[in-house]
């Protein structure tokens, strides 16, 4: 190889998109098809200046959209070859369509997403609607809940994702800001323990094979798309679980540092839980402890893989569970919160008694504060005590005016 | 740089092994395929091929079926471009790793695009890879109409023709919009080649695919396609049309190299009036009504001034 | 093809053309490469044509313009010369007849009935030019 290799120290001080761009380089990812948005731009800058500075050989193609972003990185990963990008909120509305494709063509592509709020009114900052509404595109989606664990799950990305048994696309999640721009002391592997682990790009079905040539994105009627879509579906349900599971032990063999789909903390004699997502994993996770001080057995559920759905694991988790919290940074547009809707669906055909409610916070980058949990944890007490809900199922939190309160 | 295969004559050229398969699904008639098959016998070497969704994508790969002997790839509408860009990309990345599985080639990257899918929805994707200079080259199949959702108007249909979102009536002529000058527009990106064709002139076609398949960068080649059925003519017509196309000089054939060197490459030994052309198509027929009339005068002289225009900017070599 | 069911077909409904790696495919005749049955070369659209043409070897001067401006692939030349109509992918669309240049011409459309023979019996003779 051409390129110079970078020797990391132990600890080195990075944010969340500089810990991304590293992996992306450590992985020595062939082709990244970019276009920037705020608060994602850092990562694929990060891959160009390594590239610039000779760090990473490949082809940075900087292209006119976010569509065509993506749509860079299909041909390029029909070619055959590591492939990667980044995006966030407006600019993954755009790239959606060939989400779509992407999964559908059954092609390993990782696309950082830095999770920013959706316009209109236009927001920079964080919550998860971007993340959300591409929930079911298809994609294996993994969340980190700070700049390590961008780092981290950006490397296990390819590995599952390349796999020849998953062969499935993988987003990683970021809190915008909160993660992609707060630098913190960050473990990084040697980049030959770091491209090992991830190990050289196997190809398949490449079109880059001129004489074994490959049609790709072929028209499907009735008579045959249900069964396309049936098997990306059984494969991600009943493969890409184990494969993760298998990547995550590989990984912690490596490095040290334990994942799991679900990210549990102090649930084993926990009385109430809150289930979230993203930076607000690590808040809730101060405060619980602190609540149990105060006489409240509280446990944080993190949802490490949002697709596929850790559907089983959860049910299990929360099954003895007398109160819990679905915390949803998205404006649910007319229902429940997602989070709210996956754990209700778990647990519905089972024996547990758990009282569940909705949490709506922290759109367009509103704090969620220690103090709305201490609230939320003694809320949730107070149900578990009365062995009823005392509030409507739904509420919204951190928004000024009068309480807000649904279903 | 490999070898440019031998196209002296067409018995030459009737040695080529094809690798586009018949049993597609396009009309009888299709002007498409005639191009298609004239893009890619041109070379012997290998092909990376796209194409955006639209009748030549359609009526090539439906499941289970392809009709492509080389590596090909649909994305969506608007992205036939980007989909070749990122595989050359790859191609790129790959051949400085020293990861290709035959390093020995020389591919040609390919996408094929509709007007619909060139001149409207993917005129950005196409504009990025142009600007970006990618060793590809992109083939608009120009019949001037959206064909394959049922003849639509599209910012090529010219003025006249009768559309179904233009369509003439008691008090519409059709279209009304003059056809987008994408030639001039993919030229002004400066790219190192652009050439309008069309397949009833095969040799200069090939001649001209094979200098952007010989040429390192962004190639632009619109060839017209005449589409028996939105055109509304008879299926056995398809060629004749193609030659009142170029011989009346409603679709001249020229190049452009490095965005300003202009060539007119055909100069019709007779040129035919352009109402000839108008009148072998139902979607122009409403124009020959008395009111319509001063629209075909209009016609000619339009077609007048343009060739007019690109023979001064042949001249002035600017 | 059969119809598969959902576990049967390879993933992200991806078709390969050939049977085998093709080290040469430009400079593999049709008839020497071994395609798939995804390839469309092994399917047939001759039910699509009303008249199909009969080709006259007696007149044809090899020009190849029924060749290179066949959109079906369907005009099979081989060492410069017609040899034939590939009546599975040809359909009938009349280019080829319209394009020949012989006098009398060397290709004619015929009812999907009528059987070569009587067709190339009867064939017209040279006939004065129209002016």
């Amino acid at each position: 190889m051409a390129f110079d290799k970078l020797e990391l120290n132990e600890t080195e001080v990075w944010d969340g998109n500089h810990a991304a761009a590293q992996a992306l380089r450590q992985a020595q990812v062939d082709v990244v098809s970019a276009y920037p948005i705020t608060p994602s731009t850092a990562i694929v800058e990060g891959y160009a200046k390594f590239k610039s500075d000779n760090l990473v050989e490949g082809e940075f193609v900087m292209v006119e959209s976010e569509h065509a972003a993506m749509s860079g990185c299909i041909g390029a990963a029909a070619a055959g070859g590591r492939v990667a990008t980044a995006t966030a909120s407006q600019g993954l509305a755009l790239m959606a369509e060939t989400l779509y494709q992407a999964s559908g063509m059954r092609l390993p592509i990782v696309l950082n997403i830095v999770n920013r709020a959706l316009a209109a009114p236009l927001n920079v900052n964080c919550d998860h609607s971007d993340m959300y509404m591409v929930r079911d595109s298809g994609w294996i989606q993994f969340d980190a809940f700070n700049p390590q664990e961008a780092y981290d799950l950006n490397l296990i990305a390819f590995k599952v994702a390349e796999d020849h048994d998953v062969r499935l696309p993988v987003v990683v999640n970021q809190d915008g800001f909160l993660t992609s721009h707060t630098a913190q002391g960050i473990h990084p592997l040697s980049d030959d323990d770091a491209y090992n682990f991830v190990g050289e790009y196997k190809p398949m079905n490449d079109m880059l094979d001129f004489e074994n040539p490959v049609t790709h994105g072929v028209q499907t009627e009735e008579d045959w798309h249900f069964e396309h879509k049936a098997r990306q579906h059984s494969d991600t349900m009943n493969i890409v679980p184990g494969k993760i599971d298998e990547v995550f032990a590989e990984f912690e063999k490596l490095s040290g540092r334990k994942y799991s789909q679900l990210e549990c903390y102090n649930m084993d004699d926990a009385d109430v839980a809150v289930v979230c997502m993203g930076t607000s994993v690590e808040t809730a996770r101060e405060v619980a402890l602190e609540m149990r001080e105060k006489g409240i057995k509280a446990g944080v559920v993190g949802i490490r893989v949002l697709r596929p759905f850790p559907f089983a694991n959860i049910a299990e988790v929360l099954k003895d569970i007398k109160a819990v919290a679905a915390l949803d940074r998205s404006a649910p547009g007319g229902a429940a919160g997602a989070l709210f809707n996956e754990i209700a669906g778990a647990l519905f055909n089972t024996d547990s008694k758990m009282l569940l409610s909705g949490y709506i916070y922290g759109l367009g980058g509103r704090d969620l504060t220690k103090k709305h949990l201490v609230d939320l944890y003694t809320e949730l007490q107070a149900n578990a005590d009365a062995g009823k809900l005392l509030t409507q199922q739904q509420q919204f939190i951190g928004v000024r005016g009068p309480k807000l309160a649904f279903l | 740089m490999s070898e440019m295969k031998k196209i002296k004559n067409l018995k030459e050229f009737s040695t080529s092994a094809d690798r586009f398969e018949g049993a597609n699904l396009l009309c009888p008639g299709c002007a498409h395929s005639i191009i298609v098959r004239e893009v890619l016998n041109a070379t012997n070497d290998d092909l990376v091929l796209a194409a955006s969704t639209g009748c030549l994508e359609v009526c090539t790969a439906v499941y289970p079926y392809t009709s492509w002997d080389a590596s090909w790839i649909h994305i969506g509408f608007e992205n036939g471009s980007t989909a070749v860009s990122g595989a050359e990309a790859m191609y790129k990345a790959l051949k400085t790793k020293g990861r290709l599985k035959q390093p020995d080639r020389n591919p040609k990257f390919v996408a094929f695009g509709g007007d619909g899918a060139s001149y409207d929805i993917g005129f950005q994707w196409i504009s990025g890879c142009m600007e970006r200079n990618h060793d590809m080259m992109y083939v608009v199949l120009d019949n001037e109409v959206y064909a394959n959702t049922g003849g639509q108007r599209s910012s090529s249909t010219p003025i006249g023709a009768s559309a179904t979102t233009t369509p003439a009536g008691s008090i519409s002529y059709g279209e009304t919009r003059n056809k987008k000058d994408m030639m001039g527009i993919m030229a002004a990106h400066n790219i190192p080649y652009a050439a309008q064709v069309a397949p009833n002139k095969w040799k200069d076609m090939v001649k001209k695919i094979q200098k952007g398949f010989a040429t390192e960068g962004a190639v632009f080649i619109n060839a017209v396609s005449p589409c028996t059925t939105e055109w509304k003519f008879d299926p056995k017509d398809t060629m004749h049309l193609a030659d009142l196309a170029t011989d009346t000089l409603v679709f001249p054939l020229y190049e452009i190299i490095d965005g300003h060197e202009l060539n007119i490459t055909y100069r019709p030994k007779n040129v035919v009036p352009v109402e000839e052309y108008l009148a072998a198509q139902g979607r122009f027929r409403h124009l020959f009504k008395d009111e319509y009339k001063y629209l075909i005068k209009e016609w000619q002289e339009r077609v007048d001034a343009n060739w007019a225009y690109l023979n001064r900017r042949e001249e002035a070599r600017v | 093809m059969e119809n598969n069911g959902w576990n049967e077909f390879e993933i992200g409904a991806m078709l390969r053309t050939f049977d085998g790696a093709i080290e040469d495919i430009a400079g593999t005749r049709q008839e020497d490469r071994n395609y798939t049955q995804n390839s469309s070369f092994t399917a047939s659209v001759a039910d699509w044509r009303l008249e199909k043409p009969v080709f006259n070897k007696d007149y044809c001067i090899d020009c190849q313009f029924c060749w290179v401006y066949c959109p079906d692939i369907s005009i099979i030349s081989r060492d410069k010369k017609v040899i034939g109509v590939d009546m599975d992918h040809c359909k009938g669309c009349g280019i080829c007849v319209e394009v020949c240049p012989t006098n009398p011409k060397s290709l004619l459309m015929f009812s999907e009935q009528t059987d070569e023979e009587s067709a190339i019996a009867g064939w017209p003779t040279k006939e004065d030019k129209e002016k």
